[in-house]
């Protein structure tokens, strides 16, 4: 970084800046430090007593003050501190016995602790604990927490369970369409969703067009999206961010368990580096769609390629109680080819190595170095059309994290964070005897740089604040030359940047914050505003995930995208916090929106941004959301009713449209119940209002063609979407040394057809007139089996 | 790009279940609007430009002409060109032929209204031969392919546009390419029927005539016939929110006027 300091003054007087207004707010805080009677620390690491793994979220309380509590961080710790006094401690966690522990408070203490699972999720309400009520005491509004063994059961198309898919089942977040992963989050694109794994972006979380996710949940172990009232510590993404973190792997025992399935197989391999020091974790899995390939006559088809695989790794070791590494990584790819023709394969890869230290009972931080690619390869093997393109992103991001309880009613996290941005959009090589030439789109660099302060503060028994405020920087970095484009998509200028100038800045402020208002012991009323902005933009000009995702950096025509929401909302638990129930609306305005001129060319295009235009949008919505978290039946129901609108100069006179994405009504219901100890079942049911679409209101002839002509952008709607899925899981008898169960699922049981997509054409059938067609993908009931084993 | 229809045949392979069925839709109906058709040529013989408008989706593909229009032409050098009303809506002038380099515009006065374009007509980029070949995805039914060879002149921007005729019938096509990729290359392109469910036209195959015209078009006409192209595309995979293309005809309208070269080939073919 010297050196970029020395270059520009402009960028290191920026980031002084940057720097002073941070101090002044941490210094806002420490003034906050209380006086009084004498405090003391209680810090420590809560596991599982079988694994090892560390429990994120599990909660700690002191039973004789119920307004003293907390819950562990990504790593598992907590920190809690309370007067001088003897107290019992409460440890609990979803699906885990909970512990009391008696405790004489008159030191710092540390205390690691074990907790047992309690065998499956029904068996919580038989051991009487009392379930907590986060949900009403939490600031934190517009998050989903999924629970991986629910995940396991809801029945999804394929036998392949995903977490993706499981997500657009929660209100607020909505499926970009059957058999697509993509999803939209309070009316935001896909590209608006920042998605993590192990805090390293993955840019293409979609394998075979969105078919499948690139999360292979048996190496999941915890998953969040947030929807609203980001935390300050997530930056970069308008309107989600999804956080998903590996396992660790158990530093007990060696297992190894995996599955079969129809489609495809997966193995999981953990164990031990050293016991209850260290350990690893390794999963993969591969399709074999190509096999169906095999069968066809066509010889072509024959030697096609079709498939997909990945494989996830994490080691861990804890040098001591205070110091910790971790590794973690993930690679996946797809492959698609004809035999001696076309061949096309893309993949994302991440790694990251963290560091935790603990300084005191205090004090906890987290260093990672972060890295990420994602890339593409479309080849031509035909001798006269012989081509290699190819395209990727290049990710390091170096993150500091600190979290500081600051007293019984103040938790500071802090850090800082920068990101190097490495954009290849697009090489083309060939052969000498090629139509093609050789091109070479210019290489774009960038940092994303950001600082954050935020304070969970108890400020009363009943109101909880979680403020705090983001300052995000963007550089785009020679060397290169800078186009700036007119309205009309003409070279208006150009700028030539030597390697480490600056090209082009933005600097700006995110507030965040978060409340909560507690009404009573069961219910409260939240809100919440954050702010978000986006430096980094996808184009695409398809509605499924394609590999040939083309990602660019804000410049001098691109403007960073700018997101304000505020929502608000009522919590209110049942049955002694057995059933949840919870309302929310929120509008979000949208800035600096993009969308594409007609016939734009956006692949291996040097001037790319040409092709854009500008826009605003706006989307609003109510989300009501009744949640069984235990008993032998369980499962959630989830509705929103919401409206998502686009406005460009340049599309439908100027006038609000509603976006691809806006769907009026949206309804999950899952149902999870276990019938006996072996044999549970599942369902889920689905109702979406359609896709908005642009349909042809008259036809006419150009160049001997029939043409269908258009009035109004996504003025229509398709038909909309409903199905239903059902699923059972028989575990197997229980054995010393290994296990094995089933899972069965039949994906759209009544054979429902959603429409894929509808295309209009002449009529094969009449001649001289014209029809509308309607393409479903799974419009039969799709049943699979998977045999999953354990030892 | 036809690296994307691959991979987009493969993925609707892959999609097992997918099936497929006519539906009624209620479509509105932004009827009436005028439909102008311009083409000058670099061949002798009555230049035509066509004047008709829009129907209802539900009707027949017939298209009510627009009679008693005030067409003309003129190049920039002030040449004035009458065009004179014929049969169904056509509008024809016998003494103009295009020349590569001018500028022509059109005014068609109708319904009140005067509509202007501007296209200028590219310099020629020779046809160079036709040959054709066996499908390279579809094997097994026996399929072909035409191919089309020609030098791309080097350093200048090129847009070509591709008419393909399957014994003296038009494919239900549309072929659009410029050289952002192959500039000043030897180019050959496949033209290929779509036979896809979208498509009433059934392939090419051994024995066949096959004829392709060939249009050197400039850069608006280009953007014209891409639209038209990618929206065409429109199917499992690869849907781009259709438009009507941007016409180089303000006041804006359906249709263009495209003054491009044009010279063709036919094979028999093997």
């Amino acid at each position: 970084m010297n050196s970029l300091y020395q270059y520009n003054p402009y960028f290191s007087g920026k980031i002084i800046t940057m720097a002073r207004l941070l101090l002044l707010f941490c210094f806002s805080f420490l003034t906050l430090s209380a006086f009084g009677q004498k405090k003391y620390t209680i810090s420590g690491t809560i596991k599982d007593s079988a694994t090892g793994e560390t429990l994120i979220g599990a909660t700690v309380r002191i039973k004789e003050l119920p307004s003293v509590g907390t819950a562990t961080n990504s790593y598992g710790f907590y920190s809690l501190t309370a007067p001088a006094g003897n107290y019992t401690l409460l440890f609990s966690y979803v699906g885990y016995q909970t512990v009391e522990k008696p405790i004489a408070l008159h030191a710092d203490e540390t205390i690691g602790m074990a907790l047992t699972s309690s065998g499956s999720l029904t068996e919580v309400v038989i051991s009487a604990n009392r379930p907590n009520n986060d949900q009403i005491t939490s600031p934190q509004m517009g998050v989903e927490k999924l629970n991986m063994s629910q995940i396991n059961q809801v029945p999804v198309v394929l036998g392949e369970r995903d977490i993706l898919k499981t997500i657009t089942l929660m209100p607020g977040v909505k499926s970009a369409g059957e058999g697509n992963t993509g999803f939209y989050v309070r009316g935001g694109a896909a590209d608006q969703n920042l998605i993590l794994l192990d805090e390293a972006t993955v840019y293409n979380a979609s394998h075979l067009f969105g078919f499948f996710s690139t999360f292979n949940s048996d190496a999941i172990k915890d998953v969040s999206i947030y929807k609203g009232g980001m935390p300050a510590e997530y930056g970069g993404r308008l309107s989600s961010v999804l956080d998903v973190k590996m396992l660790d792997g158990n530093d007990k025992d060696f297992t190894v368990q995996g599955g079969l399935g129809l489609i495809s197989s997966r193995i999981k391999v953990e164990g031990p580096i050293q016991k209850d020091k260290g350990s690893f974790m390794i999963s993969a899995r591969r399709t074999y769609i190509d096999v169906f390939l095999k069968a066809s006559k066509d010889s072509t088809i024959k030697g096609s390629s079709l498939y997909f695989y990945d494989i996830n790794a994490k080691a861990n070791y804890h040098f001591d109680d205070n110091n910790a590494i971790y590794l973690s990584g993930y690679f996946g790819k797809d492959v698609i080819g004809l035999k001696n023709t076309f061949g096309t394969n893309w993949g994302n890869a991440t790694g990251t190595i963290r560091y935790n230290h603990i300084f005191n009972s205090k004090l906890f931080s987290n260093t990672s170095l972060i890295f990420s690619n994602y890339n593409y390869v479309i080849q031509s093997f035909l001798s006269d059309n012989n081509f290699k393109a190819t395209s990727k992103i290049n990710d390091i991001n170096l993150k500091e994290d600190l979290q500081y309880s600051l007293s019984s009613n103040h938790t500071l996290k802090f850090g800082v964070n920068i990101l190097h941005h490495t954009i290849a959009p697009g090489d083309i090589t060939s052969n000498s005897a090629s139509s093609f030439n050789d091109i070479s789109v210019q290489q774009r660099y960038g940092f994303e740089t950001a600082a954050y302060v935020s304070d969970d503060w108890k400020a009363s028994d009943k109101l909880t604040i979680l403020y705090g405020l983001r300052l995000s920087g963007f550089f785009l970095f020679g060397s290169g030359s800078f186009n700036t484009y007119d309205a009309a998509g003409d070279v208006l200028s150009t700028s030539t940047y030597g390697s480490g100038q600056v090209a082009k800045s933005y600097l700006n402020l995110e507030p965040r914050l978060s409340s909560s208002y507690q009404l009573n012991d069961v219910s409260s009323v939240k809100f919440s505003y954050n702010r978000n902005t986006q430096n980094i933009h996808l184009l695409t000009n398809s509605t499924t995930s394609s590999p040939t995702d083309l990602y660019v950096m804000s410049s001098n025509n691109i403007k960073p995208e700018i997101a304000d929401q505020v929502s608000t909302g009522w919590f209110r638990n049942f049955s002694d916090n057995i059933f949840e129930f919870s309302a929310e609306i929120y509008y979000k305005w949208l800035q600096n929106q993009i969308n594409y001129k007609d016939g734009a060319q956006l692949l291996v295009n040097e001037d790319v941004e040409s092709q854009l235009v500008y826009g605003s949008g706006r989307a609003y919505g109510l989300e009501l959301f009744l949640k069984k978290k235990y008993g032998r039946f369980n499962g959630w129901i989830g509705y929103t009713l919401s409206r998502t609108e686009d406005k460009f100069a340049a599309i439908n006179d100027g006038n609000y449209f509603p976006a691809t994405q806006d769907r009026t009504h949206d309804l999950s219901v899952v149902g999870i119940y276990q019938l006996t100890k072996r044999w549970s079942l599942s369902s889920t049911f689905i109702y979406q209002t359609g896709n908005a679409v642009t349909y042809p209101t008259g036809k006419y002839e150009v160049g001997g063609l029939t043409t269908f002509s258009y009035s109004e952008r996504n003025g229509y709607r398709e038909p909309s979407n409903n199905r239903l899925d059902i699923g059972a899981t028989l575990e197997g008898k229980q054995h010393k040394k290994y296990h094995s169960s089933w899972t069965f699922s039949i994906y759209n049981v009544y054979g429902h057809r959603d429409p894929y997509s509808i295309t209009f054409q002449n009529s094969k059938t009449v001649p001289n007139t014209t029809e509308a067609l309607e393409t479903s993908i799974f419009a039969t009931p799709i049943p699979s089996v998977t045999w999953n084993f354990k030892f | 790009m036809k690296v994307l229809k691959t991979t987009i045949y493969l993925f609707s392979l892959f999609a097992l279940a997918s099936c497929t069925k006519v539906i009624d839709l209620k479509l509105g109906n932004n009827t009436g609007q005028l439909v102008i058709e311009g083409n000058i040529t670099n061949t002798a013989g009555p230049q035509i430009i066509k004047l008709s408008t829009n129907v209802p989706f539900t009707n027949t593909n017939t298209y009510p002409p627009v009679t008693g229009a005030t067409v003309s032409v003129s190049d920039q050098n002030g040449n004035a060109y009458t065009f004179t009303e014929g049969p169904s809506g056509t509008y024809s002038n016998s003494q103009l032929t295009g020349i590569p380099g001018n500028t022509y515009t059109m005014t068609v006065v109708t319904g009140g209204k005067t509509y202007t374009a501007s296209s200028k007509m590219p310099a020629v980029v020779n046809l160079d031969s036709l040959t054709s070949k066996n499908d390279v995805i579809q094997t097994s039914d026996h399929k072909k392919l035409v191919t089309v060879y020609y030098q791309d002149p080097a350093g200048i921007a090129n847009q070509y546009r591709f008419v393909l005729y399957v014994n003296n019938v038009q494919a239900n096509d549309i072929y659009a390419y410029n050289d952002q990729f192959n500039d000043g290359r030897y180019v050959s392109i496949d033209l290929f029927e779509n036979t896809a469910s979208s498509s009433v036209d059934k392939g090419i195959f051994s024995g066949d005539t096959a004829t392709v015209e060939m249009q050197c078009i400039d850069k608006p006409v280009y953007t014209y016939w891409e639209t038209l192209m990618q929206a065409q595309a429109n199917g499992p995979g690869g849907s781009v929110t259709p438009s009507n293309p941007p016409t180089n005809i303000t006041p804006v309208t359906l249709g263009y006027f495209s003054a491009h070269t044009t010279q063709s080939k036919t094979i028999v073919v093997k």
